[in-house]
């Protein structure tokens, strides 16, 4: 799904990480289930969610995102 | 004796006959082994197979052509994908971001990889009208880790 989605959007960089090979980064995502999805190094789930839920999941993040930064600046103009 | 079997490489085959459009580029980074033995530098585990069956993946078509780099001494080009480690490979072709793998896909994730270079040759996916429309209001960067185990 992931991969599926940087092949339609300039925006979107998908990283397949075999988290076996890696053991640095699977620790440092705390992988212990797969498939593990982490988007923007911070949010994340577990599990192969249908389309609508997996894309919920990168609405919610993004959201979040836009509002911290927007909470950022909101702090400096105070 | 060959990674892929035999048979599986004329299912391949075909599947890329039938559904590839345009050509695809895989630019793997790896790093063979020195003939100097490095202190505190492992030997990669899995480059050379992971070489191996991204050679015999791209002979299974002329719309695909392999392209390899040893890490240490293409650092400028590995940076430019966001590589710093092997086995890692890219897929180029009309996909409109960028698709990165670290590490062999063998098991599951291999017919998970053969299914995204037809993406990637396509520049198109079967994602729902409604994601594509997400997709399109994306107004900042996304970055997407997928965490896989061979089985």
């Amino acid at each position: 799904m992931a991969t599926k989605m940087a092949v339609e959007s300039e925006r979107v960089t998908a990283d397949v990480i075999e988290a076996q090979e890696f053991p640095d980064l699977a620790r440092r995502y705390a992988v212990r289930g797969v498939p593990k999805i982490v988007i923007n190094d911070y949010a994340e789930f577990v599990g192969a969610l249908p389309e609508e839920q997996y894309v919920a999941q990168i609405r919610a993040a993004v959201a979040a995102d836009a509002e911290s930064s927007e909470g950022d600046g909101a702090v400096t103009a105070s | 004796m060959a990674i892929i079997a035999q048979r599986d490489q004329e299912t391949i085959r075909n599947s890329f006959e039938e559904q590839m459009v345009g050509d695809v580029e895989i630019v793997m980074f790896t790093e063979r082994p020195s003939p100097i033995i490095l202190p505190f530098r492992g030997q990669c585990e899995t480059c050379e197979d992971t070489e191996r069956l991204l050679s015999e993946v791209a002979e299974l078509s002329d719309k695909i052509k392999l392209t390899v780099h040893q890490l240490s001494t293409s650092g400028e080009e590995a940076a430019s994908y966001g590589i710093d480690r092997v086995p890692a490979f890219v897929l180029k072709g009309a996909a409109r971001g960028q698709v990165r793998f670290f590490g062999i896909p063998s098991g599951y994730e291999f017919s998970a990889f053969l299914a995204d270079l037809i993406d990637t040759s396509r520049g198109s996916t079967d994602l729902s009208q409604a994601t594509k429309e997400y997709l399109g209001t994306l107004t900042e960067d996304v970055n997407l880790k997928v965490f896989t185990t061979p089985t």
